[in-house]
């Protein structure tokens, strides 16, 4: 392989008429380098996305919920926390009462909304999803200060306190201390039994739910666990039970266990525990499918890139046929000469793949900084002595060469534009439209070095790929006809 | 030349016929030369009657339609493309008429080229190449590059090229075709020097009627076939 490296490198750093090629070779790394870096930064973003939703959905989701086919009531939940707090990999259980209501404001005459409403004991619910971190506001539900108030002032019934889902507060133009009305259930008009009324509950706001999750924001009120009972008049009786295990990632086996723990007799109905996987597969399958979209895509700008390195060779083969009949009379094989060819262009993939993975994870670096943009004048102070490392490196190794100097300023262009965009335009989930849905601000960033890694081998590989056919072409040219092309 | 002399080369009923779309071009047809031993030969003949062809045949440049070229007793065209490679990187050495050397490499990086495709030890191959242009009498052109050579110089590192390792056989093609008298004489000189000591088999297409009077043998192609020899 000596020979063959001796050849390549100084045809790959040629100094003679061929400055058309060397800028090809320029542009063809450029072209490798843009596709491996925008797959770096991609996949970390889409990486980060991902990790960060997770995050914060594990920081306010149960693990595993557990309920009856049917979502029907259940009684003895006692025993049954007791079956499934016996497994090892749990570590608390929180009984709750799920449902659905409508609900109005006092100072509305109409329905407004139709909610979810939690019906929760907050000492247990707080051990498995951390529910007062995310309350702005009391989180007793019993006996706050904003119940004893509307107490005494109002003449209406107060069941209970509420704490709402903060955008859905902001929605129904609730404050602390509002009372709301929901409506349980219709009852018939004990005169005109063709009449029905609405049998309603008052409830006290005493808090708001942040979580970012925009599902519980939205949509959701916790009750008290009692309140909730008394309001659909089942007593001691829980329709699901909400569960933290010690690892989330363990969900699948101990949903699979708890179902075998909880005994129900068959009138009761069939016990169904669903991992938070299951409850977030759409969303998770979604970001999946991106992650592989976004590869897919840049595997094609990759390969255009290849096509730019096979076709950089292919002029170069056509360049320097008569150089390679000089060759074969020397005695070189038709093996020597692919090899000649076939590491030109693997050294342009290489390089490429090398600057590429650098930029990327230069850009991830920079992105990296949260909501904190890095100024114009840090990014330049970043950015030009490494320019101008480059270009003395490239004067020291093209002397005498003219053209690279037009390549040069347009890969310089280049570089700065992006720059001052990335420094400029803070790329924020609003750009992209997500942060309505995820409610995120900042960019998270999180790379995955195995994908670096398998990303680098994968654009390698399509560009000594690239390299077979000009390479063939060049060690099937005949010796005779090579020489006395002109 | 005298029959005791040993036979180098022998071509054998040698064909060779171009192809142009259907039309068959016969070059050669049946060409029959033995070369012997340390002997300086010149091929002469009119342009276009094979003589390029014929030495691009001994020199394995190039595959016969029939006929074959043994070296030793030995057909040189059954061997694999490898081998023939090798087979002509060890044996055979060219001057063409036109110096052919590789632009992006040094006087110095082009003699040595043919001994680095199987060599390890540069070091020595770059002693070599240094000796031999110091011999042709460029030691002081060694980290030129082509381009900066006269066209006589360029010819006579083409030599030292063709002679880094040590070849029996030389194929020259019109090695002073395309140089002024005084570089050409200067190149003539290099060969017959090169000849006497060394022993080498030269081969010499030419049209140089000053070069046939100081062979040993030159045979004459006409029609695709020998004249006289």
């Amino acid at each position: 392989m000596r020979f063959e490296w001796f050849v390549a490198s100084r045809y790959l750093r040629s100094r003679r008429k061929q400055s058309f090629i060397s800028i090809i070779s320029i542009i063809s790394i450029g072209g490798v380098a843009l596709g491996v870096a925008t797959v770096i930064l991609a996949i970390a973003v889409l990486n980060g996305v991902e990790h960060g939703l997770k995050d914060r959905f594990l920081a306010n989701e149960a693990h595993v919920v557990f309920r009856l086919h049917g979502h029907s009531f259940f009684s003895d939940y006692q025993k049954r926390i007791e079956q499934i707090e016996a497994i090892d990999e749990v570590i608390a259980t929180s009984p709750v009462v799920l449902s659905q209501t409508a609900v109005f404001p006092e100072h509305s005459d109409a329905i407004q909304d139709v909610i979810y409403i939690k019906g929760i004991d907050p000492v247990q619910e707080n051990k498995v999803t951390g529910f007062s971190e995310f309350v702005d506001g009391s989180t007793d539900l019993l006996n706050s200060t904003f119940l004893e108030d509307a107490r005494l002032i109002r003449d209406e019934t107060i069941t209970g306190g509420i704490v709402l889902g903060a955008r859905l507060a902001a929605r129904l133009g609730v404050i602390k201390g509002d009372v709301l009305r929901f409506i349980v259930k219709l009852a018939r008009h004990p005169v005109n039994e063709s009449m029905l009324l609405p049998d309603l509950a008052n409830f006290v706001v005493i808090g708001f739910y942040e979580s970012e999750m925009a599902v519980y924001d939205n949509n959701f009120g916790f009750i008290h666990i009692d309140a909730a009972q008394k309001l659909y008049n089942k007593p001691n009786r829980v329709n699901a039970i909400f569960v933290r295990l010690i690892d989330a990632e363990l969900a699948p086996q101990v949903a699979r266990k708890i179902e075998d723990a909880v005994q129900f007799s068959v009138l009761e109905g069939m016990p169904d525990a669903r991992t938070w996987m299951e409850m977030q597969a759409p969303l998770f399958s979604a970001l999946r499918m991106e992650k592989i979209l976004t590869v897919v895509i840049e595997a094609l700008i990759i390969l255009v890139a290849a096509f730019n390195i096979a076709s950089t060779l292919i002029m170069t083969v056509m360049e320097k046929t008569k150089a390679i009949g000089t060759l074969r009379t020397l005695g070189t094989s038709r093996g020597n000469i692919m090899k000649i060819f076939m590491i030109q262009g693997s050294v342009i993939g290489l390089l490429g793949t090398m600057l590429g993975t650098a930029l990327g994870l230069a850009l991830c670096w920079l992105l990296s900084f949260n909501n904190v943009r890095p100024s114009y004048w840090f990014t330049l102070a970043l950015i030009v002595p490494v320019f101008l490392q480059v270009l003395i490196a490239l004067r020291r190794a093209l002397p005498r060469h003219g053209g690279w100097k037009f390549g040069l300023g347009v890969l310089w262009l280049i570089v700065i534009g992006f720059a001052l965009y990335c420094a400029v335009r803070p790329i924020s989930l609003a750009d992209l439209g997500l942060s309505q849905v995820y409610q995120m601000n900042q960019l998270p960033i999180q790379i995955n070095w195995f994908f670096v890694i398998f990303i680098n081998a994968l654009s390698f590989l399509i560009c000594w790929l690239a390299t077979l056919y000009p390479a063939w072409q060049a060690a099937n040219l005949k010796p005779v006809e090579a020489l006395q092309h002109e | 030349m005298p029959n005791s002399a040993e036979t180098i080369i022998r071509v054998v009923d040698l064909h060779k016929s171009y192809y142009d779309g259907e039309a068959e071009l016969p070059v050669l047809q049946g060409i029959n030369l033995e070369i012997y031993m340390s002997e300086l030969l010149a091929i002469v003949g009119a342009s276009g009657v094979g003589k390029s062809t014929l030495l691009h045949l001994i020199g394995t440049l190039d595959r016969p339609t029939t006929g074959s070229v043994l070296y030793d007793e030995h057909d040189i065209f059954t061997l694999p493309d490898t081998e023939l490679a090798r087979f002509r990187n060890k044996e055979i050495g060219f001057v063409f008429q036109f110096h052919h050397l590789l632009p992006e490499f040094t006087a110095l990086e082009n003699v040595a080229m043919g001994a680095l495709i199987t060599t390890s030890n540069d070091k020595t191959v770059y002693k070599e190449a240094e000796a031999l242009l110091d011999y042709v009498g460029l030691s002081e052109r060694l980290s030129h590059f082509p381009s900066q050579l006269s066209g006589g110089e360029r010819q006579r590192v083409a030599i030292a090229r063709s002679l880094i390792n040590k070849p029996k056989i030389v194929l020259a093609d019109e090695p002073t075709g395309n140089l002024d008298r005084r570089s050409s004489e200067a190149v003539l000189e290099l060969l017959w020097d090169l000849n006497s000591k060394s022993g080498q088999t030269f081969v010499i297409v030419t049209h140089n009627q000053e070069l046939t009077q100081q062979v040993d043998r030159v045979v004459q192609l006409v029609d695709g076939n020998i004249s006289s020899g």
